[in-house]
This record gives C-alpha cells, sequence and structure tokens, in this order.
C-alpha cells in the first residue's frame, strides 16, 4: 500500500499508541515464560529452571480455577451487554430531547463519573450501601431487614456489574452522540413526509445508522472479556463473596504478590489471555460476516 | 526531503526502541553477573573499619521506604531529606537515597514486587516471609563479615541478648539479615473507660463479661444512635495473625479465639504431641460459633470484614471495644483528638476457662537486609550502629530535640535488649515515684528510656499510677507524648500481665504449602467469615476441614511434623 502525502500526518499520529503499545504490551511479553518454569527472581527469567506444563496441571486441579473463570466471564458478559445497550438507550432517549441546554447539562453530569477512580468509588458504594446507609435506611422505611449488601455472594455481581455501568455509561454513550448527529436530518424530513410515527423513524432511520458504531463497540468490549475489572473488584471485595467475586485478576494477585507463587500466576494470567485472543478473533471474524464490519 | 525526514525521526526511534529491549532483556543477566563479581571484592573493603567513624568518601545507599502519610514531619523535613538524615550525612558521609516510597499499607506489596522484579534497592525492610523468598533466589549479601568487623559493640550486645534471633536467619554459616529484636506481644482488651465509669461497669475479666459490656455500651448508645460492638478486622483484613504475618493483632479477633482455647492460623500440638493446624480444631470451630451468635446479636461489628478501616470507627468515637498490642495508644492519638474524654484503656482480658491470659507469640518479624552485590554493605551496618548506639554531641542540636521515629529514621527497627519493654516501663514508674533519679538510668543500654524519662514528667501529670486520659498533659511536649502515653498506658498492663504463650511449630512454608497455600487460605478466610456473618451453616466448619485435608493439608501436616 503507497502513502499517500496528504494521509501522512495520520499515520504520525498513531505514534503515540504503538510506542505505547510497544512498552508495555509487547515487551513484557517475554515474561510469559514464567508459566513454564519455577521461577526464580534471583536468576531472572532466563536462568529458572524448566517446568513444562506443570503449572497449567496443577491450574487445572485446583478447585478454584474452574469458579474463578466462572465468576470473570459471569461478570464480563453482564458488563459487556450492559455497558453496550445502557449507553445506546440513554443516548437515544436524550436525543429526543429538544431542549439544548438540558441535553448538554445531563450529557456533562452523566460522564462525570467516569473521571472518579474506583478508590473513591469504591469508598462511596461502601458507605451508601452500609449497614447504616441510606440504601438500608430506605429499606426499613417499608419495613424491610437491613441487608448487609457486600458481604452477600448472591449479590455481588450486580452490585459489580451496576456500578460499572454506572460509572462509565456517560462516557460510552459519548460515541452514540457523535454518531447520531452524524445522520442526515434530511432522512428524518422526507420519513416525517411520509407519515412514518416517531417510533418508525428511530427503528428504520436512528438505529440501522448507528448499528456499525453498536458493532465497532461490542467488538472491541471482547477483547476485554476477561477483564472484568481488578481495581473495582479489588476494591469492593472481601472474603465472603470469593465465590461470586473472584476473578481471575484478583486471583492472580493475590497468588502471585502475596503468595509468590509467580509461575502458578503467570499461567493462569496467560490462558486468560489466550482464551480472550480467543475470543476477539472470533467476535471480529462475526462481525465481519454478519455485519461487514471491518477495521483494516 | 520531507518525506526522507520523516523516516530518519522513525528510524531513529524503531532503533531506540530496539536498543532498550534489547538493554531491558539483558539486564537480569547483567546484574546477576557484576553482584557475583562485587560481592567477593566487598568483603575485603570491610575490614577494619571503626563501626561508628566517619567514612572518607560519602557513601549512597538506596533504600525502599515505607511512608505515613499522615506524619507531620518538622517544617519542610521530608522522609529522605530531614533532620535525621541530614545528621548522618553530616557526621557519617552517609546518603541515604529512596529508590521508591510507599504508604504503609502498601509497602509489602511493593517489596514483593521489588523481589519478583529483581529491581532492588541496595537495603530495605522486608517481612519473613519476603525474606526466606530472597534467600532462595539468592538475592541477598553475606554479611556475616561486615558484621562482625563493622558491628558496634552496641548492635552486638543486642543481638547476644535476644538469643536465637541472627540464628534464625542465618543459613549456611551467611548470615542474611539484620532482624528486629521483636518485642514480646499479646493482644490486650482496649475500651472506653469513660463509657465503663458512666455505665457504672466493672474491668472485664471473661468472655461473658465483654458481651455484657459490649451490649451495655450499645444499649445504651455510648456511641451515638449507631454504636457498634466490639470493632475488628477491616476489609482484606485477617481475623487473626497466622504463622506468616507479624501483626501483633492489631484490630484483629485473636483475642477471642485464645479465650476458647483456639490458636487458628498456627501450627500447634495435639494431645499425642503431633503438629496440627489450629484452624482446623473443635476449639476454632466453638470460637467461630460464639462469634456467629454474638454477630447476630450485634456485639460484634455488623460489618466485619467489609470496613474500609476499623480504626476509624474506634477513633470516630463509635465503638468502644476492641483487641490490640501494648504500642496501640500509638493509633489513638486522634481518637484523642476527636474526643478529649475518651479515656482508651487495656485490660488484661478476656481470659481463659483457666482464668489464665493466654496468646500466641508472634513469630514473623522485620528484617533488613542488603541487596546482593552492593558495594558498600558496611555503610548499612553502619546505619544500624548510629541507630542503637548512644548519640553523639551534635544529634541533640541537628534534631531540636524531636524524639525521631521511623519515619525520620531511615532503616528503622526495633532493637533493644529483649527485657527492653520492661526496663523502659519499670523504670520509668519508678522514676515518677522517685524511687530513682535520672542518672541511675542505664543510659548505654536504653538509652530510648533515658530520652523518655528526660521528658515523662511534662507529660505525665499526677497522680503518677493512674493512666486515665485526664491525668496527662497533652499539649506541653507533643513530640514525646505518643511515646509515654504508649509506654505507660499501654505497656504498663502488658508488663505487669501474665502471659501464658503458645508458639507455632512451624514459622514458615513448606514445600506444599509453596504450592497449595493460596488455595486452602482462600478456603479459611471465605468459610470463615461466611459462618460469623451466618451466610453459611456452621457445619460448613466440617467440609471446610475435611476439603483441606484433601487439598494439600494432608501432606502439608505431615511435612510439618517432619520439621520436629
Amino acid at each position: 500500500m503507497r502513502i499517500r502525502g496528504i494521509t501522512k500526518h495520520y499515520y504520525l499520529m498513531l505514534l503515540p499508541g504503538l510506542i505505547w503499545l510497544f512498552f508495555f504490551n509487547l515487551l513484557p511479553m517475554h515474561g510469559i515464560l514464567m508459566a513454564f518454569k519455577e521461577f526464580n527472581p534471583g536468576m531472572g527469567i532466563w536462568k529458572s529452571p524448566w517446568v513444562g506444563l506443570e503449572n497449567f496441571r496443577y491450574m487445572f486441579e485446583l478447585d478454584d480455577s474452574i469458579q474463578v473463570f466462572k465468576n470473570t466471564i459471569f461478570i464480563a458478559v453482564l458488563k459487556m451487554i450492559g455497558n453496550l445497550i445502557v449507553p445506546l438507550l440513554f443516548a437515544l432517549m436524550l436525543n429526543e430531547v429538544k431542549n439544548r441546554y438540558f441535553s448538554r447539562t445531563v450529557q456533562t453530569i452523566v460522564y462525570l463519573p467516569h473521571f472518579l477512580s474506583w478508590v473513591i468509588v469504591a469508598g462511596i458504594m461502601i458507605d451508601i450501601f452500609s449497614y447504616t446507609g441510606p440504601i438500608n435506611q430506605v429499606l426499613s422505611v417499608f419495613g424491610m431487614d437491613p441487608v448487609l449488601f457486600f458481604a452477600n455472594a448472591k449479590i455481588f455481581p450486580s452490585l459489580i456489574v451496576g456500578s460499572d455501568i454506572w460509572k462509565e455509561f456517560g462516557f460510552a454513550a459519548i460515541i452514540f452522540f457523535a454518531a447520531l448527529t452524524s445522520i442526515n436530518p434530511e432522512m428524518y424530513e422526507a420519513a416525517a413526509i411520509d407519515g412514518a410515527s416517531q417510533f418508525k423513524r428511530l427503528m428504520r432511520i436512528t438505529l440501522p445508522s448507528i448499528l456499525p458504531v453498536a458493532i465497532l463497540l461490542g467488538t472491541l468490549s471482547l477483547g476485554n472479556i476477561l477483564n472484568a475489572g481488578f481495581d473495582q473488584i479489588f476494591n469492593l471485595y472481601n472474603p465472603a463473596v470469593y465465590s461470586t467475586g473472584d476473578v481471575i485478576d484478583t486471583w492472580v494477585y493475590r497468588a502471585g504478590l502475596i503468595d509468590m507463587q509467580y509461575g502458578l500466576a503467570t499461567a493462569v494470567g496467560l490462558l486468560k489471555s489466550v482464551v480472550g485472543l480467543v475470543l476477539i478473533s472470533t467476535s471480529y471474524g462475526l462481525a465481519y460476516r454478519f455485519a461487514n464490519y471491518r477495521i483494516f | 526531503m520531507k518525506k526522507q525526514g520523516i523516516k530518519k525521526g522513525l528510524t531513529a526511534i524503531m532503533v531506540g526502541l530496539l536498543i532498550t529491549t534489547s538493554l531491558s532483556a539483558c539486564s537480569s543477566n547483567n546484574t546477576t553477573n557484576s553482584s557475583s563479581n562485587n560481592s567477593e571484592g566487598s568483603t575485603n573493603v570491610a575490614v577494619n573499619i571503626d563501626p561508628l567513624g566517619k567514612f572518607p568518601e560519602p557513601l549512597e545507599v538506596s533504600i525502599g521506604r515505607s511512608l505515613d502519610t499522615n506524619y507531620k514531619f518538622n517544617g519542610t523535613d521530608t522522609a529522605e531529606d530531614n533532620a535525621y538524615t541530614r545528621w548522618l550525612k553530616e557526621e557519617y558521609n552517609i546518603v541515604v537515597k529512596h529508590a521508591w516510597e510507599a504508604s504503609v499499607t502498601d509497602y509489602d506489596q511493593k517489596v514483593s514486587l521489588a523481589i519478583s522484579s529483581n529491581d532492588l534497592p541496595d537495603a530495605m525492610r522486608v517481612n519473613e516471609t519476603q525474606l526466606k523468598q530472597m534467600i532462595k533466589a539468592d538475592q541477598l549479601e553475606d554479611l556475616t563479615e561486615v558484621y562482625k568487623n563493622v558491628g558496634a559493640p552496641r548492635l552486638k550486645d543486642i543481638y547476644e541478648s535476644n538469643p536465637g534471633l541472627l540464628e534464625n536467619v542465618t543459613v549456611d554459616n551467611k548470615l542474611y539479615a539484620f532482624p528486629e529484636t521483636t518485642l514480646p506481644s499479646a493482644p490486650l482488651t482496649w475500651i472506653r473507660k469513660d463509657w465503663l465509669d458512666k455505665l457504672g461497669l466493672e474491668a472485664p475479666k471473661s468472655l461473658e463479661d465483654l458481651e455484657k459490656i459490649a451490649k451495655a455500651f450499645i444499649d445504651n448508645k455510648m456511641g451515638g444512635k449507631n454504636t457498634v460492638g466490639i470493632v475488628g478486622t477491616g476489609q482484606g483484613g485477617a481475623l487473626y495473625s497466622t504463622f506468616l504475618t507479624s501483626s501483633d493483632h492489631y484490630m484483629n479477633f485473636s483475642s477471642l479465639f485464645f479465650a476458647n482455647g483456639a490458636y487458628p492460623g498456627i501450627w500447634v500440638k495435639d494431645k499425642d504431641g503431633k503438629a496440627v493446624y489450629g484452624s482446623t480444631l473443635p476449639e476454632t470451630k466453638q470460637t467461630l460459633a460464639m462469634m456467629r451468635e454474638w454477630y447476630t446479636k450485634g456485639i460484634l461489628d455488623k460489618e466485619v470484614g467489609l470496613r474500609k478501616s476499623g480504626q476509624e470507627i474506634a477513633v470516630s468515637g463509635e465503638a468502644g471495644i476492641f483487641f490490640g498490642p501494648w504500642w496501640t495508644p500509638y493509633n489513638l492519638q486522634d481518637a484523642i483528638k476527636n474526643d478529649p474524654e475518651a479515656n482508651w484503656r487495656p485490660y488484661v482480658a478476656p481470659l481463659n476457662a483457666a482464668g489464665e491470659f493466654t496468646s500466641n507469640q508472634a513469630t514473623g518479624s522485620n528484617f533488613i537486609v542488603v541487596k546482593k552485590g552492593y558495594e558498600h554493605p558496611e555503610a548499612v551496618v553502619k546505619m544500624l550502629n548510629v541507630h542503637v548506639s548512644e548519640k553523639i554531641a551534635s544529634y541533640e542540636g541537628a534534631t531540636k530535640g524531636k524524639e525521631m521515629t521511623g519515619q525520620e529514621i531511615p532503616l528503622f527497627i526495633i532493637a533493644g535488649a529483649g527485657d527492653q519493654l520492661d526496663y523502659t516501663v519499670n523504670t520509668l514508674r519508678d522514676y515518677l515515684d522517685g524511687k530513682i533519679k535520672l542518672e541511675d538510668i542505664d543510659k548505654v543500654n536504653y538509652g530510648f528510656t533515658n530520652d523518655l524519662a528526660l521528658h515523662v514528667k511534662d507529660i505525665k501529670i499526677a497522680p503518677f499510677d493512674n493512666y486515665d486520659i485526664q491525668h496527662w498533659d497533652q499539649v506541653k511536649d507533643p513530640g514525646f507524648f505518643a511515646h509515654v502515653y504508649a509506654h505507660l498506658n499501654g505497656g504498663s498492663t502488658f508488663v505487669d500481665a501474665d502471659v501464658k504463650y503458645l508458639r507455632s511449630l512451624a514459622t514458615s512454608k513448606t514445600k506444599t504449602m509453596d504450592a497449595r497455600w493460596t488455595n486452602l487460605k482462600k478456603m479459611e478466610d471465605e468459610t470463615f467469615l461466611k459462618i460469623i456473618l451466618g451466610s453459611s451453616p456452621l457445619e460448613d466448619f466440617d467440609t471446610f476441614v475435611q476439603k483441606w485435608m484433601e487439598q494439600g493439608g494432608d501432606t502439608i501436616t505431615k511435612e510439618v511434623n517432619e520439621l520436629q
């Protein structure tokens, strides 16, 4: 492919991203060798003795592994769906609000939580859902017993998914807003003249127009499917919710950094990446096939 | 022309990237090579250096440092550049540089990261697990020679008065670390005595007393509408300290277990003299049952294991009972600031059925280690010499009368004679009573005691044998208040207590533990917390024991028995 002079600077803009990718994603990859070794930090990665697939064999032996994988996938899939649908619906609804001042204000307010760190959001969450917090006070008005939300393994995944959606939907909606503004208003006018109802216009014009963007976002998020969100869960979980809340990243953190089982932790992490790779390849293939969507 | 320029730039960047890659790929090899060369050389250099003399040239020591973000330094001082470090440079030519800093809570994690990436500062403080890992990974400098040649007599005296300490960190006749002299410790029950007095309650002895007091505090809303009963473990914390942790039982529930004759988290002898893991024994189950009942009744904090910090609840005045060692008052200064009436006092309670006060003995500790290949291990030894020895005249001027803490002193460890706490507490009491004079204090061996005695009369006001908060002057000498308050309010109760200790049979991980412990520990933490919170039935304890045995516990128990 010949690069035409006029587009050269676009490629230059890629550079910061590529450099970042190289240093933080490609360079550390030689570390995956640790998964096949009995890692000894004093000897370094290269000199530590090989153990073959021993770490993997042991990983599959552990009851934990299956549970942790299940939790990860469950939480991640729910997050993926929620983070696609909620911003989309929100953008569509706000798009119907004709008062521009109002919709701008709402937009600004809802994307603010995106900029808070999980440490802060988790602190607020724990206070809100605490035994004497506002949620339980509301429940007591209705005569219900207080609930310890963060100690309940059944509720925990919903809290994780819910808070993630709450934090991110405003920011994710920005892309949909952008897509919505790019729809040619003449189409709406023509449809209105043909007598299409507001709902019909939404279904036949708006949705198809932003579908490619939705698919793009969906595909991109698949790459993150096994990242159920370390920061968030680490700041919110406790042993009482291990059964549904312990995900690969938190488990790897405990095994690797607290207990110093480096080889095992790396093996689990590597498996996570391999599964992630398969998933993103599949989803990309599907997107190409059914939505005729391609990045390259 | 333009095109070429861009191309050139890109090439430069790519070349740059390649160089950095190859460098980082080799770096691990380089360090190991160079280190083995250096370590041979350094031992020879160290011979015949005056333990407390000034180095002819400035020597740099890079360290990893834990920072207490709440600590107030004098003026513009920082942890890296303060009265103590400047004095160290001035008088001894030792320049302390920070390789990295981490908050107190993140410090262990940062150290683990440094170990796993083999990116180590010249010296740092590590815990026992990390020490063992570093010895295994051959990351540590052999300190045998340099300790022999440069160690000050005072430093050697300290280790001689604490038998076994250096032996524990000597492997294959090589000394790998300078251990902290673990002061004996046991969790006392800390109670708001002003609340006890208001309700006309007696000091607690048994578990029943404790339950009664907690109930009275809650029923009478002593801490406001949401008074919390017994507060303890917060989010991510452990219910009790184990043979691998050295938490000194601060703000956990060990006391409740001890009073029931249970020793979870450590290896004890069963009636046949065989090693068993305390967490799997019936006494532990019985304590969990009790805690579960207390939890339902509201005696235990409803948010056990979920709170960001248990200490916060005590400091804010919502709770009036928790467990902690003698030094707890160091952490209660904010509580007193919030409420000058807050009269936190320690009690030797709860006692077990036989009326004894029992505790497991803290096994873990802190260790100062030196990176293998560091050229000047003698600088680290000299820093410790200076830390423990009587200060030269210029010290007073440099520190302007402020008592330096671990925040100012680099590579701070508690290093004192084994009986340091006893001596300090008894000396302070005798001195206040007028039984001894300042000159009678053994200034050479107990320098800190002497420092405390110099200030104690400004802080403790009469009557001297009453440690309630109204008998203290909190403003006159703030630099020493916490020290004196902790030693007399907590230390005196502990020194007088008759503690029956139980020590763990194993103090580090066995081979199978290396692989299995993450899994077993997770199971233990999860099961116990859920039983207490009532989200699992008590019978889950039996399932836990069975699963624990099956998933490696059996083998591990065998290994621990082989250690005996």
